[in-house]
């Protein structure tokens, strides 16, 4: 009985010891505030990029990702560059729909952000005024037609 | 139904533009030898600046929304013109509003160019169509059809050009999911182009099948 009680108290001692290194370190948190790029992915029609797979680019190679991720249900994602200088280019695409936007990080660690968004941003009187423009030279291009083949036809 | 820049490898870009021009320079000769090559640019003209103005339209498909594409309609009303007006309406809308791109401006005219001409086609057969209602569902399986044929060759095209990077599994189900978005479209241009052609019909049936 003794001995049974011994082996298991050698057997809980011998796990103790192997198992030492995870209790006997305590866990400690260091909590930094970093500068961070954050995305916020949206469709032209102001819907958000839900579940939109993003890959970063390092400045160093711009074939392989250095990151990749997914946005969150509002289209956004979060990430910080490490320290290297130049630019980052961050890619943001869900069926074949997508945009890329690029981050300068200076050697001093500065950021200039510059977003490839041709159209973006555009109100909507802004973007019924150039609808009426091709409108209007479409409607210039019909009749200047019409007019020539009505005279070939005097 | 505008795959922008930065989207797909390069060699798929360059084989989109060869393609594109190959099947531009074919209409391009076929409008040549009309008589009057002259008389479609009127009715092509319109018709670009519809198509120009008709990716503006978003009809809502719960959960995201899909644009007017009227490549369908293109091919049923400017036969051989269609190509040319669609290359010209997606030069627009990539310029003005970044629907699309400029590099993948060929791949977007094949994708929409081509169901124009299968459009085109279909609108010919309708030419020997007598009975009515046969002749509303030609009409109506032109329209959807090649709205049907766009989101296919849209899908090939992403898949085949697929980086390795990419989730493959995640960016399959998101552009099923944009696809399945696509049959309301399919549904309301395929009635779109069956009114069209109907009042056509009615109206001025020699020009059915002419072009």
């Amino acid at each position: 009985m003794l001995s049974a009680t011994a082996k298991s108290m050698t057997a809980w001692l011998a796990a103790l010891l192997l198992a030492g290194p995870a209790i006997a370190h305590g866990a400690f948190v260091d909590v930094t505030a970093v500068d961070a790029i954050g995305i916020d992915a949206r469709y032209d029609t102001g819907e958000p990029m839900a579940q939109a797979q993003v890959s970063i680019f390092a400045p160093d190679d711009p074939s392989q990702p250095w990151l990749r991720g997914q946005t969150d249900a509002a289209g956004r994602f979060v990430f910080t560059p490490d320290d290297r200088a130049g630019r980052w280019a961050i890619q943001v695409r869900q069926a074949g729909h997508g945009a890329m936007g690029y981050v300068t990080v200076g050697a001093d660690g500065t950021h200039n952000v510059v977003m490839n968004a041709a159209g973006a941003g555009l109100s909507w009187a802004q973007r019924l005024l150039m609808v009426a423009c091709v409108l209007w030279g479409a409607v210039g291009t019909a009749l200047y037609f019409r007019r020539n083949r009505q005279t070939t036809v005097v | 139904m505008h795959i922008p820049d930065g989207i797909l490898p390069i060699g798929l870009t360059l084989g989109g533009w060869a393609a594109a021009a190959g099947i531009t320079a074919i209409c391009l000769n076929r409008i040549g030898a009309q008589p009057d090559p002259r008389a479609g640019l009127p009715r092509a003209s319109m018709m670009t600046a519809a198509f120009f103005a008709a990716s503006l339209i978003h009809i809502p498909v719960p959960p995201s929304s899909v644009h007017l594409m009227l490549s369908g309609l293109m091919g049923a009303m400017l036969g051989w013109y269609a190509v040319p007006a669609v290359m010209i309406g997606l030069a627009f809308q990539a310029v003005m509003f970044g629907h699309g791109g400029l590099t993948t401006l060929g791949v977007n005219g094949v994708i929409l160019g081509l169901p124009a001409l299968a459009a085109f086609a279909l609108t010919r057969v309708l030419g020997g169509v007598r009975h009515p209602a046969a002749a509303a569902l030609v009409s109506f399986a032109t329209g959807a059809g090649a709205v049907l044929l766009a989101v296919a060759l849209f899908a090939t095209i992403l898949l085949a050009g697929l980086p390795a990077h990419l989730d493959a599994n995640a960016e399959r189900a998101a552009i099923t999911a944009l696809a399945l978005a696509h049959l309301p479209l399919a549904l309301a241009e395929g009635i779109i182009v069956a009114a069209a052609l109907g009042f056509l019909r009615r109206t001025n049936p020699e020009m059915i099948g002419a072009r």
